[in-house]
């Protein structure tokens, strides 16, 4: 998944303002992709989520200093929704691996009771129970259900983690604290131009009482 | 998982720029520090490290992305993206077989040929992805990758750019 774009970065502008920019970004992207990520079958965008968690979490690893304690706490809770979803992310993994070494073990297993059979007619049920794999499905069978149902129960958990997350206000607090600093910034900024503003205009009133013409500007 | 080393002096007020330095700087480092040992399977943490310092080093060149010269930029994030996928695939076999491991001891014996079996094929999974990732962890290709973020620090504190 590729991040959102982030616009208004100036390298000779202060970090904070930079950051805050990034931050608001991340945590944009975050609220958006949960939305679908919270439907147990949208598999896609729970690995997106992930992925923004891990985007999200590192950006506060760098900057988290600027937004004081709600960066703690975002930065706990985003490592925290990493892992879980990274649990799942593993199911998710294994168990197509499980399967796909179950199916190559019982093509190995067809060719093998083939040859058994040699030249009959047709195939003699019993001679399936000679298939050389034959004792590793049992356990194999038993793991692909362990993993199922693991997937489901780590899915719950997010879905608990998330709307507890939502009831202490974690994002929206992180939000909140990123906005916060732009504010500031457009005040620092504000505060500059009007000390600018209030030097030019001494400038003219000197001027005008030395009676000469003001520098070109 | 290692704690992301402190990045020192940082402030609020400090210029995106120089921050953008001293983050790849430290990131960088801390990446080439944990490179030696990576390809000993019996101590799976080394890889787990050095993938993680990986992500970081990545984050840190695309959360200042317009600190840097866009084509230095790019260079420097195709060569660690191939460092991390190196890392991915070999990490990727390490957490499978220990996971196996871990269920297989749990499982009544009857049970355990089969996931067993699973192992060794990831052993050999684990064994090609180790092969692979030689190259990219090479004494050559890390200098290759230490001088490109050199480049990238330098000119992210040039005045132009912060």
């Amino acid at each position: 998944m590729k991040a959102r774009k982030v616009k208004k970065l100036d390298p000779a502008g202060p970090l904070a303002e930079n950051a805050a920019w990034i931050v608001r970004t991340r945590v944009g992207e975050l609220l958006d992709l949960a939305e679908v990520a919270l439907d147990q079958g949208e598999v896609e965008a729970q690995h997106d989520l992930r992925i923004a968690a891990k985007r999200l979490r590192y950006v506060l690893e760098l900057t988290g200093f600027c937004f004081g304690r709600p960066a703690d706490t975002a930065l706990g809770r985003a490592r925290d929704l990493q892992e879980i979803l990274g649990e799942m992310h593993d199911c998710d993994v294994m168990l197509p691996r499980v399967r796909d070494h179950v199916a190559s073990l019982q093509h190995a297993d067809a060719e093998a009771v083939r040859s058994l059979a040699g030249p009959s007619a047709d195939l003699d049920p019993r001679l399936a129970i000679e298939a050389p794999n034959r004792p590793d499905y049992h356990g194999l069978e038993v793991l692909a259900v362990h993993l199922a149902a693991r997937r489901r129960l780590m899915f719950d958990r997010f879905a608990a983690f998330w709307a507890r997350q939502e009831e202490l206000g974690t994002w929206i607090r992180l939000e909140r604290a990123a906005e916060a600093q732009l504010e500031r910034a457009r005040q620092t900024r504000r505060a500059a131009k009007a000390a600018r503003l209030a030097e030019r205009h001494a400038d003219d009133v000197e001027a005008a009482i030395e009676g000469v013409e003001p520098e070109p500007r | 998982m290692a704690r992301p080393k402190p990045i020192m002096g940082l402030t609020p007020e400090l210029s995106y720029g120089e921050t953008a330095a001293r983050a790849v700087e430290t990131r960088g480092g801390e990446l080439l520090g944990h490179a030696t040992g990576v390809l000993d399977t019996h101590d799976i943490e080394r890889v787990h490290d050095m993938r993680v310092a990986s992500r970081r080093l990545r984050a840190a060149l695309e959360v200042f992305e317009p600190c840097f010269p866009p084509k230095a930029h790019k260079r420097a994030i195709r060569d660690l993206k191939a460092l991390a996928d190196g890392l991915g695939e070999r990490r990727d076999r390490d957490v499978a077989i220990a996971a196996l491991e871990k269920f297989s001891a749990r499982m009544p014996a009857p049970g355990r040929p089969g996931i067993d079996g699973m192992v060794e094929r990831l052993r050999t999974e684990q064994s090609d992805a180790n092969e692979d990732l030689a190259p990219l962890v090479s004494d050559e290709r890390l200098v290759s990758l230490a001088d490109q973020l050199g480049k990238l620090v330098v000119a992210a504190r040039k005045p132009s750019r912060g």
